[in-house]
């Protein structure tokens, strides 16, 4: 048998068609269960659930993550495969069976995951960026890697209990839980996939604000949490933060020109800026080219500012991870979930467990 | 029929028959149809002081010419002697002739009728919005 768990939060614009979807699937309804964990929701998320799935559960209280609302609804599984798919992601009808399918003729893959498809559900173009930006990574190395997607992804039960289930102590918010149990999967030997052929479509529409929001939180987790240079062994660093392989070279280059250029006589700022851009955006070629692949030039154009930008973006919060890790150490809950942890109370929902 | 349009009847008796009330009748009273409904989110919202354990809840849902086994509920439930509780909700739309079976098999069942024609996944939502638990497992019946 097959559960699948669907973490959700607010996602009522979007809950119903991810359901429909899952539930179209060409796979026997009885062959598989459908949990939706609702963390706290309050625009009706819960009503959408109860019409398409077997079970729900609701978490009260604050707002722990999809991590830990994944381990909830992976303790109510009963399948010896669990599929985790968010809120706000589509499947197609044979993702699911086509992920079991590879599940069962390799038996070296514990853990398969789905791509982005081409095209974002959202079309604005903030949200085409970024969801390309994701592809480019996934395109690049799909392959066996340190990769379990957060949008799709289903993996043995006993590869996902052995593993320690998600890390929901140090992983209160969306961003990057997935690519550490990844991480985690292949550290004990399980074999990791990520496919490219299997495709889901995201929903979320994406706008400057949360698009570098999210480089944001990625890159001072990469650097405060995973480590950077750990997961760059474990996993192709454009699929685990898509940016960070080309981010480096370029960041020190950019700097090591500019402080040449601060030497040279003179008084043209223009031209030193310029000479800084270019050189960023020679280093991001490979991210340009794609861009004119799929969208055609004028998108890779419109995009090569923005991109400039979510990568200067990226190299602050990577520094100020660094800086975090040194001076507080890892992320970890709060004080009072801390204690509640510490004395073993017990309580419904359930206080986040350390791994 | 439209979600807006449906109206059930909650009918919370531990041991008598379930009263079925037609769904009409709220429109000759000065009660709303969502009278029905009050009780039970009223009681879900008073339960909010901590807990150690999840509550749970069992919707079983009878479509019209659906059946349920008793059996099937049966195995939902906790066993004899186990301090575990679940409250079991029957939504039904039109008639079913399940309910006295189940009502044997369940003593505290709850009862939620909605008007013949109501398809299953309004009548899912609605016995969530009634269902106390924090994990909500819902059973289809079978047609007949």
């Amino acid at each position: 048998m097959l559960s699948v768990v669907v973490s959700v939060r607010d996602a009522a614009s979007t809950l119903a068609e991810v359901l429909a979807a899952i539930c179209s699937s060409d796979l026997p309804r009885e062959s598989y269960e459908v949990i939706v964990v609702d963390a706290a929701s309050t625009d009706g998320s819960v009503a959408i659930a109860a019409r398409y799935a077997d079970t729900v559960v609701r978490l009260g209280g604050r707002e722990s993550g999809p991590a830990y609302a994944r381990n909830r609804g992976a303790e109510l599984a009963r399948g010896a495969v669990l599929a985790f798919v968010d809120g706000d992601v589509v499947v197609g009808r044979d993702t699911l069976p086509r992920m079991l399918r590879t599940l069962d003729e390799r038996p070296d893959i514990d853990a398969v995951s789905a791509s982005h498809a081409d095209n974002s559900g959202a079309q604005n173009f903030v949200s085409q960026y970024w969801n390309l930006l994701l592809r480019f990574g996934e395109e690049r190395h799909a392959a066996r890697c340190a990769q379990f997607a957060p949008g799709c992804g289903a993996v043995r039960r006993n590869a996902f209990f052995s593993a320690g289930m998600y890390d929901e102590w140090r992983f209160a918010t969306a961003c990057l839980e997935s690519v550490e149990l990844g991480e985690r999967l292949l550290g004990k030997g399980y074999g990791v996939l990520l496919s490219s052929e299997l495709k889901v479509t995201h929903l979320k529409r994406w706008d400057l604000g949360s698009v570098f929001r999210e480089v944001w939180f990625r890159s001072r987790l990469l650097a405060r949490s995973l480590g950077y240079s750990r997961m760059s062994a474990a996993a192709p660093s454009d699929v685990v933060f898509t940016l960070s392989r080309t981010l480096t070279p370029a960041v020190a280059l950019l700097a090591i020109l500019m402080l040449a250029a601060a030497f040279v006589p003179t008084p043209d700022a223009l031209a030193k800026g310029g000479v800084g851009l270019l050189v960023l955006f020679l280093t991001n070629m490979p991210v340009h080219r794609f861009y004119a692949s799929a969208r055609g030039l004028g998108f890779a154009l419109m995009s090569a500012p923005l991109h400039a930008f979510v990568q200067i973006v990226a190299g602050v919060a990577l520094c100020i991870g660094w800086i975090l890790r040194d001076v507080f150490g890892d992320v970890s809950p709060d004080a009072t979930t801390q204690a509640y942890s510490e004395v073993g109370h017990e309580i419904w929902p359930p206080v986040p467990r350390r791994l | 029929m439209s979600r807006a349009e449906v109206e059930v009847t909650l009918v919370q008796d531990s041991f008598s028959a379930p009263i079925l009330m037609a769904a009409d009748a709220f429109k000759h009273s000065s009660a709303s149809p969502n009278d029905g409904l009050v009780p039970a989110i009223a009681n879900r919202q008073g339960q909010r002081r901590p807990r150690r354990t999840p509550r749970k809840s069992l919707i079983v849902v009878l479509p019209e010419n659906h059946i349920v086994s008793p059996d099937l509920v049966a195995v939902r439930l906790p066993a004899e002697g186990d301090d575990e509780e679940i409250d079991v909700i029957l939504a039904y739309a039109g008639q079913s002739t399940s309910i006295a079976a189940l009502q044997r098999q369940v003593g505290d069942l709850r009862v939620l009728q909605a008007p013949a024609g109501t398809s299953t996944e309004d009548l899912r939502e609605l016995a969530m919005m009634q269902a106390p638990g924090d994990i909500v497992t819902l059973l289809c019946g079978t047609p007949v």
